[in-house]
């Protein structure tokens, strides 16, 4: 396969038909960004095959971000994904730093622990019950801290830190240091493409998680950006989305833009993940390695 | 015996500030997932606001199976499950294969960044793209149908092609992303198996289908466990954020009634009683399964 000579017919209708199909696969998106982009006095024409934007503008996103539903949206995301972010990572750190050292006295006992959660779990009610139990309905916390060490990833991460050197880590323990000293000076700062690879899943999690934050957060002030797009999508109810008194203000012109700002929000929806995306892009295929069950 | 036990005290001593820096984690998966394990147990019980509840047995499963409207979501799940296995499973094995063809590190490289993006998206954000592709006459798709001359087709409330959006964009969202894994397989193929079978005149066909195919079959068989033992799950936000009042009976599935029904309307029972029995089942499949492949090929997933 590998050793027939380099420039065959069947290798360039290979390529041609793999950059068709990236090209088929990033269209969608691509869409929604012309959409958004295309000027007011444009945008009723503009449609599915709209190609260039018309009348460029930003004046949607000025539009969105004017929106309180969707600026407290972001706000509220970003707090949720950042505080949440931080505390999955010292977490599953910690429990992965401890496990990975194999003469552990019940180690193992642990290990099963944890493992029957990735194949078994109460369900959406009695996890709704326990929320409430707690006292955490309609607080923040609810959603940082639902189900704080994913199974996976902390077995993701096993892989990692158990890929540094024993000496290392015998080394420093001779040298007296403490445990979470090795933890955080020595085994974190060499397993980078780990915390990167975790730190993505975690972040994205949080970032796009929806349903979890509109059974919790009763308010409407604490909705994720998710939770106020799915309301935008799904309903479809444009004044009560707008708002009584900006849709008035807006009228026709409110109407029109409708579409844009839809895809205004998708667009933002997705801006963070994508502005990371390239710098996490070589760790996280490494992790999606590590992460299969399988020894 | 005493000594050996006086030795685990000394091991256990020794360790006791990893145990520390443990027990947070081991709390967490205690509050976040056994007790809600525990909390299940409200689905043999009638639920009482003042006081305690009362046990019932099976009550809420005998209404739960004397349902139609359960029947009918019970088979949706299946269905879409099935689908999506069906369709959507060979494709990033496909998809690898033909990654792996192309000689060009640039076009490969270029080609898997554009098609890993949309595992990252949300489910509600690709809601919002598919609803826009497909479901007025203004979507892309539509606008193509036209075309070359077809009536345009509203996707999204059709109950013949529902289905069917959810199979394509379960694709566009994890074909790059599955077969990652497969990519890797191949990777790890000694090339000295395709000299040798260049050597003894295979061709290109042979050689991918018993060189390469054959080197993959455990990770196929392992991705194709796991896919098994969620099988009950038919992807709940996919069909949470796609689904609509014209489509409701093709799309119905159980996680979506155990919330309309258990959170919505409020019969905490009943609802933990369908998620419960979906667990179940799902726990039984993984280790079929899993038994299975242990004995057809030697490969399991543990």
């Amino acid at each position: 396969m590998r050793n027939t000579p380099r420039r065959s017919i069947g290798q360039v209708f290979l390529v041609v038909f793999l950059v068709v199909f990236s090209l088929a696969m990033a269209y969608p998106i691509y869409n929604q960004l012309v959409l958004s982009l295309t000027g007011p006095r444009y945008i009723a024409a503009a449609d599915g095959t709209t190609l260039v934007p018309r009348g460029f503008t930003l004046a949607t996103y000025r539009a969105a971000l004017a929106i309180p539903k969707v600026y407290l949206g972001i706000i509220n995301s970003v707090l949720i994904t950042a505080v949440g972010l931080v505390i999955n990572v010292v977490l599953t750190s910690m429990g992965a730093y401890v496990l990975i050292k194999r003469d552990l006295p019940g180690r193992s006992v642990f290990m099963t622990f944890i493992v029957i959660t990735m194949f078994f779990e109460g369900g959406l009610i009695p996890d709704y019950f326990l929320m409430r139990n707690l006292g955490l309905l309609d607080t923040y916390w609810s959603v940082i801290l639902y189900k704080a060490v994913n199974p996976y990833y902390l077995i993701i991460l096993m892989r990692f830190f158990a890929a540094v050197p024993r000496s290392l880590i015998e080394a420093a323990r001779i040298d007296g240091y403490s445990e979470v000293r090795i933890l955080f000076r020595i085994v974190i700062p060499v397993s980078v493409a780990g915390i990167a690879t975790i730190s993505l899943f975690y972040g994205v999690f949080h970032w796009n998680e929806y349903f979890r934050a509109m059974v919790y957060l009763t308010s409407e002030a604490k909705w994720p950006l998710q939770v106020v797009l799915r309301e935008l999508i799904v309903s479809l109810e444009k004044a009560a989305f707008i708002g009584g008194m900006n849709y008035q203000r807006m009228a026709g012109a409110a109407e029109i833009a409708f579409k844009a700002i839809k895809a205004s929000l998708i667009i933002i929806a997705i801006a963070p993940i994508m502005v990371f995306y390239p710098f996490v892009l070589r760790y996280f295929v490494k992790g999606r390695l590590q992460g299969s069950v399988k020894e | 015996m005493d000594q050996s036990r006086v030795l685990l005290r000394k091991r256990i001593y020794r360790d006791r500030h990893l145990y520390l820096m443990l027990a947070p984690v081991i709390l967490f998966f205690l509050v976040w997932h056994y007790i809600p394990m525990w909390g299940a147990r409200i689905s043999f019980q009638d639920v009482r606001y003042i006081g305690q509840n009362e046990w019932v047995g099976l009550k809420h499963y005998r209404m739960l199976f004397s349902s139609p409207v359960f029947g009918r979501v019970f088979l949706n799940t299946i269905t879409i499950s099935a689908m999506k296995i069906g369709f959507f499973f060979p494709l990033p094995i496909v998809f690898a294969f033909l990654l792996n063809e192309v000689r060009s590190e640039g076009v490969r490289r270029g080609v898997q960044s554009v098609v890993y993006v949309p595992h990252f998206l949300s489910w509600v954000v690709i809601a919002g793209v598919f609803i826009s592709l497909l479901a007025s006459p203004d979507g892309a798709v539509n606008k193509v149908l036209q075309f070359v001359g077809i009536e345009p087709i509203r996707f999204m409330t059709s109950t013949r092609y529902i289905r069917w959006v959810f199979v394509v964009s379960e694709a566009w969202r994890s074909v790059g992303w599955d077969s990652i894994l497969y990519v890797a397989a191949i990777n790890s193929i000694p090339q000295d198996l395709y000299d040798a079978a260049y050597v003894d005149g295979a061709t290109r066909w042979q050689q991918a289908w018993h060189i390469t195919l054959a080197s993959i079959v455990p990770t196929i068989i392992t991705v194709f466990i796991l896919n098994m033992g969620f099988f009950m799950n038919a992807g709940f936000d996919q069909v949470f954020n796609m689904m609509n009042d014209a489509v409701i009976n093709h799309v119905d599935i159980i996680d979506t009634y155990v919330y309309r029904v258990g959170l919505t309307k409020g019969n905490f029972s009943l609802g933990t009683a369908a998620g419960l029995f979906k667990g179940v089942i799902g726990l039984f499949l993984i280790f079929t399964t899993d038994r299975l492949s242990r004995r057809v090929s030697g490969e399991g997933l543990w």
